[in-house]
């Protein structure tokens, strides 16, 4: 089963559980299992983990995802309504900060219902093959007060490409805002191909 | 001066030197280019005709044409010179005489052909070359009878021409009237009497034919047997033209009457879900070939087979073990002649060339519908309405095919055709229930819209009006055009793009329609 970034978010246990002693240890290798101990395992992990788990939220923003694209000359209006967001950031500590997305493009909408269809389909994002879409973000770097540029994998359809991503914060108190615009070329992930009146590029706005 | 001196004193070898390049790239003038008749490929090989056509859409009755060796043992046609065919009240006094002491005249010769526009002009004759004189769809019985032209609104030119069938006078006294020719179909008669020819036709064959079978007075059995080999497919879902068959003769007479001019149910369609006459101005940067995208046209050579093909060669095609003329394919491969119109002779590879030559040279005329403020708003409109994405400019057309509701497209179509996946919800009946049918819809190039129509694959709507009238969508609605003639009223569904436009953008859009 594809369980998306979740997979992301687990990670970390796995990976202590990989390598824990008592796994590696001949000496325990045929011992009997004792449900009390791996209890107590479990639990100290998730107190040590526990910071992690509270720091990041995972929401689905107001905002639906916003995009542009000239089409015969006329600029295309969409949105994609169904995502989420699991943001872990603090501007003090850029490198232990994450944000990750994940959208569903069957929520796509341009105003025009049977485009959208045509957009579910396997000349563009082939929904049924590829039910979302992913960001998650490999670095942060600071670009003046509240303004920063993150670098994010973007995986649409079966392509993943990093792209760069300027976005402002803006923090009252414990709530964060962010707000963030960039561009892809349609064309790298296999989005419908070459055409005389459809631009390659596709302009994103997101805000959470 | 003293270049002149200089210039005579020069050796005649230079002067001989200084046209060595002229002999080298030739004396023509520029855009004149030489053909040589060994150059046209031969088309009706195995190997080309095994994939060249879209499967059907039930795939275990596909077409199988005739075989490479049956196809190029066939003779080649003798194209005679003809002659127009006038209204009674119309023809020039003794005309008819005049045309009977007329010797034949052979007028296509190959050899004779060395230029493009040679070719091109060959290709006009031929295109206008009926290749049926036993009578397929009209006699000469129906076109000296006035009757005939009123009750078909036949179109007919200033000079009182019916420019959809020729005399053909295939020696003295021997005077046939010629069915069947591309121009049949593909010609139109203007509002104001000239011709268009390649444009959507206006011939209204279909009542034509029904006027034949009328005034021939050919019984139930007979018109049930000739509607058969035109349009029976027993192995469709549901065996519609079974019905009709099954329906006797009155109610298949009026089934024929039902298809208006701009329509035509030719062989392997359908009079119940009449095909449009398709435009061929432009048809040169067409992807596919038929409503239903059938023939694939990669080059000229799929032009020259589908050419060959539709000139009445299909009704040998085996769909399963299914011929429409009752054919077994122990009787068809037996070398015994088969006379049924179209099938006993072929066009030579040159012929062929010439038509598809002609057919590519075909280009419109000027558009009285010129640009305004009006239709430029028309023109942000139809972006704005995302048309461009399946009529893209400049063809106004992706060039793709489209799935009709009902049918699923099979994973391999996608990497073999152009594919635009989704359905725009028109009538399935030609493409699902038809010998022609692959499943799909070829989406239709715009240009040329004004000197077109009906509209719609089916030709149900008159107007471009009718396209943006949401009422078509009732079930009480009467089409404009194409209406089955078992019904009284039809909803005219699908394609409900501009629907919602209000009235002054409706006629903006139409408005920078007409200008394409």
């Amino acid at each position: 089963m594809d369980i998306g970034y979740l997979n992301i978010v687990v990670a970390p246990w796995r990976s202590s559980r990989n390598h824990c002693d008592r796994c590696e240890n001949p000496a325990f290798r045929n011992e009997k299992c004792n449900l009390w101990r791996e209890l107590k395992f479990i639990a100290l992990l998730l107190f040590l983990f526990f910071p992690l788990f509270l720091s990041a939220q995972t929401f689905k923003p107001e905002n639906p995802i916003q995009f542009k694209i000239k089409n015969a000359g006329i600029t295309v209006d969409g949105t994609i309504s169904d995502w989420e967001v699991e943001v872990d950031f603090d501007s003090k500590k850029l490198d232990q900060s994450s944000i990750r997305g994940k959208a569903n493009p069957e929520s796509i909408q341009t105003g025009i219902k049977l485009r959208d269809k045509h957009l579910h389909g396997r000349e563009y994002f082939h929904i049924q093959k590829f039910p979302s879409i992913s960001l998650e973000s490999k670095s942060f770097k600071a670009k003046g007060k509240n303004a920063f540029v993150g670098i994010f994998e973007l995986q649409i359809r079966d392509v993943k490409r990093e792209v760069e991503i300027p976005f402002t914060l803006s923090q009252t108190g414990k709530q964060q805002k962010f707000k963030g615009e960039f561009v892809i070329d349609r064309l790298d992930f296999g989005l419908g191909e070459k055409s005389l009146v459809l631009s390659d590029e596709v302009r994103i706005f997101v805000e959470f | 001066m003293k270049i002149k001196k200089w210039l005579s004193n020069l050796p005649m070898w230079l002067y001989g030197c200084m046209l060595l390049p002229l002999l080298a790239f030739g004396l023509s003038k520029q855009g004149t280019s030489y053909f040589s008749v060994l150059d046209i490929p031969r088309i009706w090989t195995d190997e080309a005709m095994k994939d060249w056509e879209l499967p059907n859409s039930n795939p275990a009755y596909s077409a199988q044409p005739v075989t490479e060796e049956f196809y190029y043992n066939l003779p080649e046609r003798v194209i005679y010179k003809t002659y127009p065919v006038y209204h009674p009240d119309h023809e020039p006094e003794g005309y008819w005489d005049w045309l009977h002491e007329q010797e034949a005249e052979i007028v296509f010769d190959e050899s004779n052909l060395i230029t493009e526009e040679d070719w091109i002009k060959a290709g006009e004759l031929l295109f206008d070359y009926p290749i049926d004189t036993l009578g397929a769809v009209i006699n000469i019985q129906h076109v000296r009878n006035p009757e005939f032209y009123s009750s078909t609104g036949m179109p007919l030119t200033p000079e009182g021409i019916m420019p959809f069938a020729q005399w053909v006078v295939a020696g003295k006294g021997k005077v046939y009237l010629g069915n069947l020719s591309c121009a049949m179909c593909h010609t139109r008669v203007m509002d104001d009497g000239s011709l268009l020819k390649g444009a959507q036709g206006n011939w209204p064959g279909d009542k034509a034919f029904a006027f034949a079978l009328e005034s021939d007075g050919v019984s139930e059995t007979g018109v049930q047997g000739i509607t058969n080999i035109l349009f029976g497919s027993a192995f469709v879902e549901g065996d519609p033209h079974g019905k009709l068959m099954a329906s006797g003769r009155e109610s298949i007479l009026e089934a024929y009457k039902a298809v208006p001019e701009g329509a035509f149910g030719r062989q392997g369609t359908s009079i119940l879900y009449p095909p449009q006459a398709p435009n061929l101005i432009g048809v040169k940067d067409r992807k596919y070939l038929d409503h239903g995208g059938l023939g694939q046209h990669r080059n000229i050579e799929d032009m020259m087979r589908y050419i060959a093909m539709n000139q009445a060669l299909d009704f040998l095609n085996f769909y399963g073990d299914y011929n429409s003329l009752g054919l077994t394919k122990e009787r068809l491969n037996n070398g015994q002649p088969i006379f049924f119109p179209g099938t006993y002779d072929r066009h030579s590879e040159a012929q062929l060339y010439a038509i598809a030559k002609y057919v590519y040279s075909l280009t419109p005329p000027e558009n009285p519908y010129k640009p305004s403020a009006v239709s430029e708003r028309g023109k942000i409109i139809f972006a704005e309405q995302g048309c461009v994405t399946c009529h893209t400019p400049p063809l106004f057309t992706n060039n793709k095919l489209t799935p009709a509701d009902g049918f699923e497209v099979p994973d391999a179509h996608y990497d073999k055709y152009d594919i635009f996946d989704i359905s725009v919800g028109t009538d399935p009946g030609y493409t699902l229930k038809t010998r022609r049918g692959t499943g799909y819809y070829k989406i239709p190039s715009l240009l040329g819209l004004w000197y077109r129509g009906p509209f719609l694959h089916d030709a149900s709507l008159a107007k471009l009006e009718d396209l943006f009238d949401p009422t078509r969508l009732k079930d009480d609605y009467v089409p404009t055009a194409f209406k089955p003639h078992d019904v009284k009223t039809k909803a005219v569904k699908g394609h409900e793009f501009g629907m919602e436009l209000n009235e002054m953008d409706k006629k903006a859009l139409i408005a920078y329609l007409l200008t394409l």
